[in-house]
């Protein structure tokens, strides 16, 4: 018993202790931001986004520090990953529309995944949690109404809640099944026939754009830009949506 | 000395030996073991070449292990025997055309005939296709230019009384180049009877050249007349490939076998097939001079480069395009020039290339893009880029130079003509101030996973239809024992055992009535069932039947208020 509750104590004791190194770094990336040093505040912020630390407000800064040393690619995707993560920010939505608009994108151009909206949509508003609520209130009202003394009404109430519940359930799974996109950081970036920097190039990438990703292959992704050329290019020039950067920033 | 003197004699008694024994002199071969890429995609397919040369070898060279490889056609055997300067020397090959199996490490592993050995060689799988696709083709020649459109409707025949007149040549446009030049190697067919069928009866072998297809006429060639030892011909260009020689000396196109299917000329001729080889070419390829800085490039070329833009903000960046023009091997080009910028930081580029093949090699331009961020504002000056190729008509190194070009880097204003800096944050950026968030929130909490989610909506349907089923058995046992009715159908059975005591209708329609109230309120009544609530109802059933089926020969009026009556009391106290 005395040696759970100390177990209890350490962990109250080393929570802070764990946060504070990161906080630190990320203090310290903006430290950097503000005196022009972009490259190594990204670095900062790659590093912390690797180690766990994601948070819409490490993208958001992430994104300023792109953009004030001109790379709108990449600055356009740390937008979208901070909208990944917090769908409900304004800000993060406002300067996404806004940077789509700089780089002359159509709005199709970096939602070609329309199931993709849907998820965002669901994770916004939790419609997972919503789901499982409603589905546990349609079990206890069909409990009741299992039980001869319980209110006629039960029933009722546990078909509504499970109609609801399923229909609520079926948009964060639909949305689930969105292929993977990934977002053009680098102007004119090229794509290749195979997954090997000697392969043919068979075209170029719009920067900014976001492309929905078919395969992965070591550093390599299999993508498909909007005009349905399908090729594979370098994770340095397309980073994913769906995961924080694999390899540290190119600096 | 004596040393030495022992070594000698026995190397002596050595020599001695070996020509004395001629079998052993003369049981020398060599084995190689080569594939066409060492780096290829998953889904294309490497050529496995294993060639003995000499005399002694085995007769069998058995396949080496493969590992993520697998054979997909071959062996394919082809035998070569040439003669320089009286000596005899013959050779033999084995091709065997793989199929990687997935994409990362590769091996053919190592190859043992008698007692020579070939090394492993290590292939990189990498995913996609690193070859320029084909449609295959299993008749290298395409449909018959010469047959008759009905033959294939009709099939082949075999078999002719008269060897036919037939001749296959290989033709190559020059015998004489320097590495890297193309050379056109047409196949010419010479015939006087009708062909409806041409194909290799063995891979064509060109070692020492890289070889591309040229695009044949989408006409079916005409032909022209020629004359061979005296005899006429006609003669038809049936395939062309265009050779570039990647290593200088005298290099040999190999004899090639071709399999020729004869058309039937009437209808008791049964057609044929024939075999026919070109003879062996010889090419002579002089060497490239060596020249620092040299590309690699053989052929005419033109280099031109440019600027996206002449002044970008500081910290934007602007693409510098180096081209270079022409026809030659450019498709083997793979370095660009050097591009070092004092104060701004230049990235690697990236290579396209718009190349097509034509007879006189491979046309079209090679285009390296360069990423150039100015790391200063001011004029920075991009000096003149270098382009060194070999031309061959002036047999020389040649170096061509782009013009000069210069790019503004604009400190902290936006220039005219630039695009702006699209976020928010670019006016705080010109002050100084970006709009940062100072405070790390915690990782965002994902959404429950597609796996759970439907895990738990499973779990709830399954809790759901447990319910139903354990409600569907009570309900099973509670008939059994005598139903319980729910109280809306207990009250409208009420509602209806009034009507029929109270309303003037035919005692049929009252019967009816009743009998219908009974049914909703205890449902069907089991004949085993003796209860006193069973017997009672049983008892109302029979009265109401004998209303119903009664021959109207009085009032049955007071007869069905008292039935009604008597059912209500039933529902109100079993119901």
């Amino acid at each position: 018993m005395s040696a759970r509750r100390a177990f209890a104590v350490l962990l109250l004791f080393a929570s802070p202790v764990a946060a504070g190194p990161a906080e630190d770094r990320f203090r310290e990336a903006n430290d950097l931001v503000r005196t022009g040093d972009y490259p190594r505040a990204i670095a900062i912020y790659g590093e912390l986004a690797r180690s766990g630390s994601e948070s819409a407000t490490l993208y958001w800064n992430w994104a300023q520090a792109a953009t004030a040393r001109g790379a709108h690619g990449e600055s356009l995707w740390a937008l979208l990953r901070a909208r990944e993560l917090d769908p409900g920010d304004r800000a993060v939505v406002r300067d996404v529309e806004r940077l789509r608009e700089a780089l002359n994108l159509d709005p199709a151009e970096i939602a070609p995944e329309p199931l993709a909206v849907a998820g965002r949509f669901s994770r916004r508003h939790r419609l997972d949690l919503v789901a499982l609520g409603l589905l546990a209130l349609s079990l206890i009202a069909h409990g009741a109404a299992r039980i001869r003394s319980g209110p006629r009404s039960s029933a009722g109430i546990a078909s509504t809640a499970l109609v609801l519940g399923l229909a609520a359930a079926a948009i964060p799974l639909l949305a689930s099944f969105a292929r993977p996109t990934a977002t053009v950081v680098r102007r004119g970036a090229p794509l290749f026939d195979a997954a090997s920097p000697s392969a043919d190039a068979t075209g170029t990438l719009r920067e900014g754009e976001v492309v929905p990703v078919l395969d992965a292959s070591g550093e390599w992704l299999h993508v498909e830009d909007n005009a349905g050329a399908r090729g594979w290019a370098h994770t340095a020039d397309v980073r994913r949506l769906d995961a924080p950067p694999a390899q540290p920033s190119q600096d | 000395m004596s040393g030495l003197a022992r070594g000698s004699s026995a190397r002596g008694l050595l020599a001695a030996l070996l020509l004395l024994v001629p079998g052993v002199a003369w049981a020398q071969f060599t084995l190689r073991s080569e594939v066409d890429a060492h780096k290829v995609g998953v889904r294309d397919q490497v050529q496995l070449t294993l060639t003995v040369a000499g005399s002694g070898a085995p007769d069998e060279i058995p396949l080496p292990p493969l590992v993520n490889l697998e054979v997909v056609a071959g062996p394919f055997q082809s035998t070569q025997v040439s003669i320089v300067n009286g000596r005899m020397s013959q050779s033999r090959s084995l091709s065997y055309v793989l199929q990687p199996r997935a994409a990362g490490k590769a091996e053919v592993g190592v190859v043992r005939a008698g007692d020579q050995s070939a090394p492993a060689i290590a292939i990189e799988v990498v995913a996609g296709s690193m070859r320029s696709r084909e449609p295959q083709r299993q008749d290298p020649f395409g449909r018959d230019p010469f047959g008759d459109p009905l033959e294939e409707f009709f099939g082949r025949r075999r078999g002719r009384a008269e060897a036919p007149r037939l001749l296959m040549e290989a033709q190559p446009s020059r015998t004489l180049l320097h590495v890297g030049e193309p050379l056109v190697l047409t196949y010419w067919l010479y015939t006087q009877t009708s062909v409806g069928d041409l194909q290799f009866k063995e891979a064509p072998q060109y070692s020492g050249f890289w070889v591309e297809d040229l695009e044949r006429d989408k006409s079916p060639p005409s032909g022209e007349p020629a004359s061979v030892d005296g005899q006429s011909y006609r003669r038809f260009p049936v395939l062309k490939k265009l050779l570039f020689p990647t290593k200088a000396g005298t290099l040999t196109i190999p004899a090639t076998p071709f399999r020729i299917g004869l058309a039937r000329t009437g209808f008791f001729d049964a057609g044929g097939t024939v075999e026919r080889a070109t003879k062996p070419v010889t090419i002579t390829v002089e060497p490239l001079p060596d020249a620092p800085g040299f590309s690699g490039a053989v052929g005419r070329f033109r280099a031109t480069a440019s600027l996206d833009r002449d002044a970008v903000p500081l910290g934007e960046a602007a693409t510098l395009r180096f081209r270079v023009d022409g026809t030659g091997n450019l498709k083997w080009v793979e370095r660009g020039p050097e591009v070092s910028l004092a104060g701004a930081k230049v990235f690697p580029p990236q290579a396209k290339s718009d190349l097509r093949t034509t007879a006189s090699g491979i046309a079209g331009s090679r285009t390296w893009e360069f990423v150039v961020v100015p790391e200063t504002s001011g004029a920075i000056e991009i000096p003149p880029l270098a382009f060194s190729y070999f031309d061959p008509v002036a047999a020389k190194i040649v170096s061509a130079e782009t013009a000069p070009l210069a790019l503004r880097a604009l400190g902290g204003t936006v220039a005219a003509g630039v695009q702006a800096a699209p976020l928010s944050s670019a006016a705080a950026r010109a002050t100084g101030s970006l709009p940062l968030r100072s405070d790390l929130d915690p990782s965002t909490s994902g959404a429950l996973g597609r796996r759970r989610l439907a895990a738990l909506v499973g779990l709830v349907l399954l809790l759901h239809a447990g319910l139903w089923g354990a409600g569907m058995l009570r309900g099973n046992a509670g008939s059994a024992a005598g139903r319980s009715a729910s109280s809306r159908s207990v009250r409208a059975a009420l509602r209806d055992l009034e009507r029929a005591g109270r309303e003037a209708m035919s005692k049929e329609q009252a019967a009816s009535l009743v009998e219908k109230a009974l049914d909703e309120a205890f449902g069907g009544i089991a004949d085993a069932d003796e209860s006193e609530r069973a017997r009672a109802v049983r008892a109302l059933l029979d009265d109401v039947r004998f209303v119903r089926y009664a021959p109207q020969l009085g009032d049955y009026s007071d007869k069905v208020r008292d039935l009604a009556a008597r059912a209500a009391e039933a529902v109100r106290r079993w119901a």
